[in-house]
């Protein structure tokens, strides 16, 4: 029988544990003064032994990234926290803010302290003023119960936590582009550097990790590597809040273990697909990812592996779901806009590459297109595909890609007659 | 650092190791396209027109963000390239006006020069799909801004953050909406602003001065040095005769010296070729009336024989070669010879960069020749000769004999004078490095130099 694993979500029912006279009821912030008290070092190598991996999209290790922290820079360290939650049906983020700060508050504390930071940062995505403001009433909170500020619960590790609001750009969600804008500048994806090193915030090392990721590490540190690893699937370890939205009873966030097969979530959490349509497609983790059949989804399983070898990716885990009635060029033209919209326009192919491919879907869509619109389409996705700074323009390209492929039937029966 | 050797398409190159590809590419007359990329500043990985093949990488990769390495083998026209090449310069040009018959920068535009190696496809966007933007922006500092031809390869906007640090223009605007703008009721305003329009690989900054007079296959190009201060500026200057009229120089332009203005000039440098053709003096003038050359000529030698106690005075402008047979001359007519330069100062231009305080091509070759150049206590002379000095009123004098290069001073006996782009020489810079400048222009009645006209007043 499929379950939820509440790991990050277990407090999310609790009325009101977005307080922390709540929250220490139910054992917020038990782990700070036995762990502030022992060497970092366990805390990173409980997270590298874990197999956490990062839940902004990327899944890559997140223990790896951690150790690319530098032990003897003379500079400060900072740990950012990415909560600038823009794709398109991903909403996961905004539940933990919300519902448990108190927990995301104790993970960073965990991670600055595993890292050496005693400044830390929330970027969080401008549209989310409301849940900002829960998250600041708890950063105020935690202050004044000395679990931020200086010299924490008598530990001698200090650690601010400042929240700083994005204005509206989907591509600050990246992570050079959400330091750039952090400094001040205009969010442009930085150059990738040629070795492995950490991020850099005004030239000093610094850590940026997803809200999930940061607020999946309390578990870790109280349980120990294995409890978690005894969830999910060998690669991918552990649990995600996944997200679904569209045509299903009861979209919602239902956090469990990697592995879950797809059509099993959707049914038993989903409650099915509304009016007892049939599924015709999904998008499984936010719209950067490739979309699926419902032969696709069938099989799928929610995790890394599986599903980066049918070609997707699993991404945030925000699936979007799609039933028969849905039209694939008129849900490719919608994706189409907002990434038209979105592109920071630094280079040149996905400046000009996502606007072009809107209008020659739009195109398709008011009949005037042709079997040359649609190779020009493919052609441009091609050239989208690996050829910029970062991984904004290829994953559109895969979104092109995967609609024509899969559902070139319904661009050519629109058609020019 | 130690050298390395790497391939690329058939050749063998010698580079330092870790050096920038694009830059090694550049170096060894290697073409390849690039808009983002410039010497001066460095790379910013945005145009992705530098596309090279690199053996063992599964995909194409931007030269000007690779670094070489020993064996690397680099492939720069196979035909994979060929083809990414054409495909970015298809999406550089698909929102582009194609307005080239009415662009300044026809002829010197690497939009044009790539689509005639690069692209010659036929078009496949609808015209009135295209995004709209603002054509015509004055930016300030005599800079116009056409936001449709722009590429935006962010040089101008790197140039204002990284060189002058004075942050005036910055990109707006995101995706294909994206554009170079200036903030509201900010001004395009520093001293060196005019930089950006070389700095401008295609059309969209354009100089007000320039702008329409001429097309830029019209010109030819000599290579000279600024005379606007001491500094020395290494520049081009384009110039166009055409039929039946005088030469005319229509720009100046920088010309890469790495020891002395880099890639740069500063505006005042740039627009004082205006003054090498404005209120010029070209006809002798004895008390004030226009009189034939040998008669002129018999007058001065009658007045150099009248005069014992006479003073030559020379303008630091003047080319070394000139200076040195000035001096010559001196000792022929046995005159006293001076060069004050305490007039040319101007603490108001200079600057820590480019613009120097002593507002003079050749102070420095009048010191090395050791010419007089402060004017002693109570000094007067019977006969003032000045070789285009600016302030002759410095010295008291009973008679005077102008050579001049403009209409600004009047005397017995006035000669006309060429200026520096209608002659060749040497100057001296501030850091006593000699550089020489080419003859630009001649006129259909040339004006006589400095060496001219003592060889005739022999």
């Amino acid at each position: 029988m499929i379950q939820e694993t509440k790991l990050v979500s277990r407090r999310f029912k609790i009325p009101k544990v977005y307080q922390l006279e709540t929250a220490l009821k139910y054992e917020a912030y038990d782990t700070i003064k036995e762990s502030l008290s022992q060497s970092p070092k366990r805390i990173t190598n409980l997270v590298v032994e874990s197999g956490l991996r990062g839940k902004g999209g990327g899944g890559a290790p997140a223990g790896t990234k951690w150790q690319l922290m530098p032990d003897d820079d003379p500079r400060p360290s900072y740990l950012v926290v990415n909560c600038d939650e823009s794709e398109p049906g991903t909403f996961k983020d905004r539940q933990i803010i919300s519902r448990d700060p108190h927990l995301l508050l104790e993970g960073m504390i965990l991670s600055s302290y595993a890292i050496g930071a005693n400044h830390a940062y929330i970027y969080i995505r401008g549209e989310y003023q409301s849940f900002e403001a829960i998250l600041q009433g708890a950063i105020d909170e935690a202050y004044e119960a000395s679990y931020l500020g200086k010299d924490i619960l008598g530990s001698g590790f200090d650690l601010d936590v400042t929240i700083h609001r994005g204005a509206g750009a989907y591509i600050c969600g990246e992570k050079s582009a959400l330091l750039e804008s952090m400094e001040g500048k205009r969010g442009h994806p930085r150059l990738k550097p040629k070795t492995k090193e950490p991020e850099w915030y005004f030239d000093n090392p610094t850590l940026v990790n997803n809200v999930e990721t940061i607020a999946s590490v309390p578990y870790i540190v109280k349980n120990g590597a294995d409890a978690y690893r005894q969830y999910g699937t060998e690669c991918s370890p552990g649990t995600l809040l996944f997200a679904m939205s569209g045509h299903v009873n009861r979209p919602g966030v239902y956090e469990v273990a990697f592995g879950t097969s797809m059509l099993e979530y959707i049914n038993h959490f989903g409650g099915g697909m509304r009016g007892d349509k049939k599924l015709k497609a999904l998008i499984p983790g936010g719209s950067s990812c490739p979309v699926l059949t419902a032969d696709e989804v069938s099989k799928a399983t929610l995790d890394y592996e599986t599903l980066q070898a049918m070609g997707s990716a699993l991404g945030t885990g925000g699936m979007i779901v799609m039933d028969e009635d849905t039209d694939m060029v008129e849900a490719l033209k919608n994706l189409l806009e907002f990434y038209h919209d979105e592109s920071c326009g630094q280079c040149t192919p996905c400046r000009e590459g996502t606007g072009w491919s809107d209008k020659l879907v739009g195109k398709i869509l008011s009949g005037k297109g042709t079997d040359k619109d649609i190779d020009k389409l493919l052609s441009l996705a091609d050239l989208m595909n690996g050829k910029t700074i970062c991984v904004f323009a290829p994953a559109v390209s895969g979104v092109i890609r995967s609609f024509i492929e899969k559902f070139r039937d319904e661009f050519v029966a629109k058609e020019q007659k | 650092m130690s050298l390395v050797t790497i391939r690329v398409d058939d050749r063998e190159l010698e580079a330092s190791d870790g050096a920038l590809l694009i830059e090694v590419l550049l170096q060894n007359d290697i073409e390849i396209p690039h808009f983002c990329y410039h010497e001066a500043l460095g790379a910013d990985g945005n145009c992705r027109m530098c596309m090279v093949g690199i053996e063992g990488q599964k995909r194409p990769q931007i030269a000007c963000d690779t670094f070489v390495k020993e064996g690397m083998q680099v492939s720069t026209k196979s035909p994979t390239i060929r083809a990414v090449q054409q495909e970015i310069l298809e999406l550089e040009l698909i929102n582009h006006p194609i307005d080239c018959p009415t662009c300044d920068q026809a002829g010197e535009c690497k939009l044009q020069d790539y689509y005639m190696e690069y692209g010659l496809y036929d078009s496949h966007i609808n015209p009135a799909d295209k995004v709209k933007h603002h054509k015509h922006i004055d930016l300030g500092s005599s800079v116009m801004l056409d936001q449709e031809r722009c590429v935006l390869c962010a040089r101008c906007t790197r140039f204002t953050t990284d060189i002058t640090k004075t942050n005036e223009l910055g990109i707006i605007g995101r995706g294909d909406e994206a554009r170079v703008s200036t903030m509201p009721n900010k001004k395009l305003d520093n001293p060196y602003a005019m930089n950006v329009v070389d700095l401008c690989p295609v059309g969209a900054l354009t100089s007000k001065d320039f702008r329409f007079k001429q097309r830029s296959w019209f010109l030819s190009t000599s290579s000279s040095i600024c005379h606007g201060c001491a500094t020395g500026c290494n520049i081009y200057i384009d110039h166009n005769c055409e039929k039946y009229k005088d030469a005319t120089i229509y720009r100046f332009r920088p010309r890469i010296n790495n020891e002395v203005n880099g890639h740069f000039i500063c505006d005042t440098g740039r627009l004082s070729y205006k003054n090498l053709q404005t209120n010029r003096q070209r006809e002798i003038l004895s008390e004030g009336k226009v009189i034939a050359e040998e008669k002129a000529i018999k007058q001065y030698k009658k007045m150099i024989e009248e005069h014992s106690n006479i003073c030559i005075l020379v303008d630091a402008n003047c080319y070394n070669e000139e200076l040195e047979a000035i001096v010559q001359y001196a000792q022929t007519i046995d005159a006293t010879l001076l060069s004050p330069l305490a007039c040319y100062e101007d603490e108001t231009f200079a600057d820590e960069w480019l613009r120097s305080s002593q507002r003079v091509a050749n102070a420095k070759g009048v010191e090395n020749l050791g010419i007089k150049t402060d004017i002693p206590d109570g000094y007067t002379t019977d006969l003032l000769i000045n070789f285009n000095h600016p302030k002759p009123e410095l010295i008291a004098s009973k008679k005077k004999i102008e050579f001049q290069s403009h209409k600004e001073r009047e005397a017995y006996l006035v000669f006309p004078l060429a200026v520096f782009s209608e002659s060749s020489g040497t100057v001296t810079n501030r850091d006593n490095l000699v550089q020489f400048c080419e003859k630009a222009i001649c006129s259909n009645e040339p004006v006589p130099t400095v060496l001219e006209w003592i060889k005739k007043l022999g």
